[in-house]
């Protein structure tokens, strides 16, 4: 579904991404780890085709959504509005599936986006990225800023879209704990680089991992 | 009783003019964030274009249409100057679109001379509670309306409207979801040059339209679209008619050449106060 | 930015300019004087944007209330030199009783402002019988100081290259005062800089007045100059000149204000010699110099952000960087700094060659 080779990506003087190489099988449920400034963000602005690519090969087998950091909603708009929004490329834009989904964001269909809270805010947004009827799913920073249960719950769905449409995710997390206890595999970036890799079991007791990203051991989602 | 009627009326038709060009600089900012200041040379070109065609013959419906498009396409080319360039932000395309106007001034006098023009629009006049009503400004009224209508329906209720909208509030996320932020920006600009046409094609045969009188235009254009909070183009009408009406009653029963200054003072005194609640917000969210 | 080469720069620019006025002859001396003035005014405005980070589309206004103080002060029987001291003073009253609520705007509401001041004060000096009207102000007195009137044009070449020195001297000793590096501070962020401890309005109200006060000075001398004023003088396209000049040499820097003017009066004003020559329409003049003034502005707002000074400054410090590199990697040509074409050169660069003025 996704194939990176040695993605290079600059900020005029300086390399955000260096020889980032990288791939998500359909289905695969894959975390991308990493502190602030390791170039997340920059990894999936490079998927969606936000910021250029100075050297290497990006492959997607499908459709890509990407939902942004921060949650970056139009606030001036409804929630309804938002969520047709993300259907622009395509000719169906009704996002009644959404409202069943996400049975929540049904009744504040006609609230203005900005005077949601965090965590509906994140439903949002999520719901708008799932309206382009993606294969891929990216999320950067679902955590953060929000409850635990409330990300327990959007976990929860997205596993659910996962077993049913064989949605592929990709979750893009500073938290390590909530990436490893809802994906498969994961990464770890650290200033441009992929300095380790493998299955959320592994990642989760490699001391490395925990020091650097886990305070204590990650407990599996019951 | 009937001067006062007869000022009201000119003050609503002149109000209506304010209000068509501040539409064009709301529509602007609401799909850039871009102040327009050219936005009063739309209505120049306009309604010169219009007085030239009249002359060389083309019949009246078609001359101000094609004029009305003329101002479209230099809307389209302002904005592809103003934000065209990747990473210009709002602040350098205000200044970019203040060198686009002087432009069309240079541009104004070469083609047209510097003398004032007009063009007889609506001959004729009617009676009204015994003033007398010249037939154009029945005529600048109901369009205003009939524009500000479709506009507020474009906005609030088709899907390129709110496209639009999603521009200007967050770009990096309308990019995302695949609109095309520079089209858009271009479809803005067009469509608030097509707006300033309409005021320029139907002002002129009020008023002799001249290079300069684009700045008088635009000011006060630009204060109703400050006193609409560049919003909703709705206000903007209200806004255009309190400042024309007011212009006009000053006009009529003081000195002519207080009106313009008066406008500005209200306007300014409606920003200040605007400005000084969001501080007192902003003085009260953080205690 | 040693302070040698600062005030070595300024003596070499007081040189110039007297060298200037005393040889130049009597035609040239007329767009001396009127340069000089010009560059006076531009210097507050580019400081005003550049530094303070504020727009102002009415400057012209602040020239035209030093002329009209300077010039009506005079005519009622007030002694010149008396007239010509209370010009910077009354713009600069004028600036701080209007800036106190003006500054709580921002961005293009401030511009709004600014434009709508500029015109709000031509209508008052349009209507005001003491101004003299729509016909004008005449029969300002010649300026008489310390004994001596000044008749001459040399004379007022002289005396406007003295404002334009003073005015450069106080704004190089304000950029790098305390109160000047707060305001750098403040241009690139309000909340930083209000949290550092910085009275934000009281300096942004300073910066205004004391930008108004420059253009209220050379206002006094052009009153004493011309002998006569109008508000056909100052249109608004006045101040709309003064931004293309600050924006072409350089926002926030002296030196770019005082190379913008240059460059851009000369250039219109030999525009203008072409266009008024014989066989030329009547209206070429104002095409002229309304296109080049466009064509200016846009280009340096887009091309050329900080102005031709920044594009001196970042190639002088791509010329320093590559001789460097030579020197130590004995020979090889690539210089480490390659800065994008947006990005200024690092600030120690800057400042050994070009730190002349600020």
């Amino acid at each position: 579904m996704i194939r990176v080779e040695d993605l290079i990506v600059r900020y005029g003087a300086a390399t955000a991404l260096d020889g980032v190489s990288l791939s998500v099988a359909r289905g695969e449920k894959v975390a991308l780890i990493g502190a602030n400034g390791a170039g997340k963000s920059t990894l999936l602005n490079a998927l969606s085709g936000m910021v250029p690519k100075a050297a290497g090969t990006i492959r997607l087998g499908g459709r890509f959504a990407h939902v942004p950091e921060g949650r970056q909603l139009f606030f001036d708009l409804t929630v309804d509005d938002n969520l047709r929004l993300g259907a622009f490329r395509l000719r169906e834009r009704n996002p009644a599936w959404i409202y069943e989904f996400l049975p929540e964001l049904g009744r504040l269909r006609r609230q203005k986006a900005g005077s949601l809270s965090g965590g509906q805010q994140q439903m949002v947004a999520l719901g708008r990225g799932l309206m382009a009827e993606p294969d891929v799913l990216a999320i950067d920073e679902m955590s953060l800023g929000l409850a635990p249960i409330i990300v327990q719950r959007l976990a929860e769905r997205l596993s659910e879209l996962n077993r049913q449409r064989g949605l592929t995710l990709l979750l893009v997390e500073q938290s390590a704990r909530v990436a490893l206890s809802l994906c498969d595999r994961a990464y770890v970036l650290e200033t441009g680089r992929i300095v380790t890799q493998g299955s959320a079991a592994q990642l989760s007791d490699s001391p490395f991992v925990v020091a650097a990203y886990l305070g204590s051991p990650v407990q599996e989602a019951s | 009783m009937s001067a006062f009627l007869s000022y009201l009326i000119h003050g609503i038709s002149l109000g209506c003019g304010f209000a068509l060009v501040a539409s064009g600089i709301i529509i602007i900012y609401r799909v850039t964030r871009v102040v327009n200041l050219a936005q009063g040379m739309f209505a120049v070109v306009a309604g010169f274009s219009a007085a030239s065609l009249l002359d060389i013959g083309l019949p009246h419906v078609l001359a101000e249409s094609v004029a009305i498009g003329a101002a479209a396409a230099v809307g389209v080319l302002t904005g592809y100057v103003a934000v065209g360039k990747r990473g210009t932000n709002p602040q350098a395309s205000l200044i970019v679109t203040l060198g686009v106007g002087i432009f069309c001034y240079a541009f104004e006098v070469l083609i047209w001379g510097d003398q004032p023009r007009s063009f007889a629009g609506l001959a004729g006049s009617y009676e009204f509670f015994g003033v007398d009503v010249p037939k154009q400004y029945l005529l600048v009224t109901p369009i205003t309306v009939l524009v500000f209508v479709a506009l507020e329906l474009f906005f609030e209720r088709t899907y390129a409207g709110k496209a639009m909208t999603a521009c200007a509030s967050n770009p990096y996320a309308a990019a995302l979801q695949g609109i095309g932020v520079l089209r858009m920006s271009l479809y803005g600009f067009g469509l608030g040059g097509a707006l300033g046409g309409v005021a320029g094609v139907l002002l002129t045969p009020l008023h002799p339209i001249s290079y300069d009188s684009d700045v008088s235009l635009f000011v006060n254009g630009f204060a109703a679209a400050i006193l609409a909070g560049l919003k909703r183009p709705v206000l903007a009408l209200a806004g255009g008619l309190l400042l024309g009406v007011a212009e006009s009653m000053v006009a009529g029963y003081s000195k002519a050449s207080y009106q313009s200054a008066l406008a500005l003072l209200l306007t300014l005194a409606i920003l200040l106060v605007q400005a000084m609640r969001r501080e007192t917000l902003h003085a009260v969210e953080e205690s | 930015m040693s302070f040698d080469s600062r005030s070595a720069t300024i003596v070499a620019l007081a040189a110039a300019g007297v060298l200037a006025a005393a040889l130049l002859e009597e035609s040239a001396l007329a767009v001396y004087v009127l340069l000089a003035l010009t560059a006076t005014v531009t210097v507050g405005v580019s400081l005003l944007m550049g530094h303070a980070g504020q727009v102002s589309l009415g400057h012209g206004a602040f020239y035209a209330c030093g002329a009209y103080a300077a010039g009506v002060l005079s005519t009622h029987g007030c002694p010149t030199w008396l007239g010509l001291l209370s010009a910077p003073f009354a713009a600069a009253a004028v600036a701080t009783i209007v800036g106190v609520p003006l500054l709580i705007l921002r961005g293009h509401h401030l511009a709004f402002a600014t434009l709508a001041l500029h015109l709000i004060f031509l209508s008052l000096i349009s209507e005001l019988s003491i101004t003299g009207g729509d016909v004008g102000l005449q029969g300002i007195p010649r300026l008489s100081l310390a004994g001596i009137t000044l008749t001459s044009v040399r004379s007022y070449a002289y005396l406007s290259c003295t404002a334009l020195l003073l005015v450069v001297v106080v704004a190089q000793n304000i950029l790098s005062s305390r109160p000047g590096r707060a305001l750098r501070a403040l241009s690139s962020s309000e909340v930083a800089a209000a949290s550092s401890g910085v009275a934000v309005g009281y300096y942004k109200l300073a910066m205004f007045a004391l930008s108004a006060s420059f253009a209220g000075l050379a206002g006094g001398v052009y009153a004493f100059y011309m002998g006569y004023l109008s508000p056909g003088s100052f249109p608004v396209m006045l101040s709309i000149e003064y931004i293309v000049m600050a924006a072409v040499g350089g926002l926030g820097k002296v030196s770019g204000a005082v190379l913008g003017s240059a460059l851009v009066f000369l250039l219109v004003h030999g525009l203008s010699r072409v266009a008024t020559a014989s066989g030329m329409p009547s209206t070429a003049p104002i095409i002229l110099s309304y296109a080049v003034y466009a064509l200016l502005l846009v280009s340096a707002v887009l091309f050329l952000p900080s102005g031709l000074v920044g594009l001196a400054a970042r190639a002088a410090a791509r010329v320093r960087a590559r001789a460097r590199a030579r020197h130590s990697n004995g020979g090889q040509a690539e210089t480490p700094l390659a800065a994008g074409p947006d990005q200024p050169a690092a600030p120690e660069q800057v400042a050994s060659k070009h730190g002349s003025f600020s």
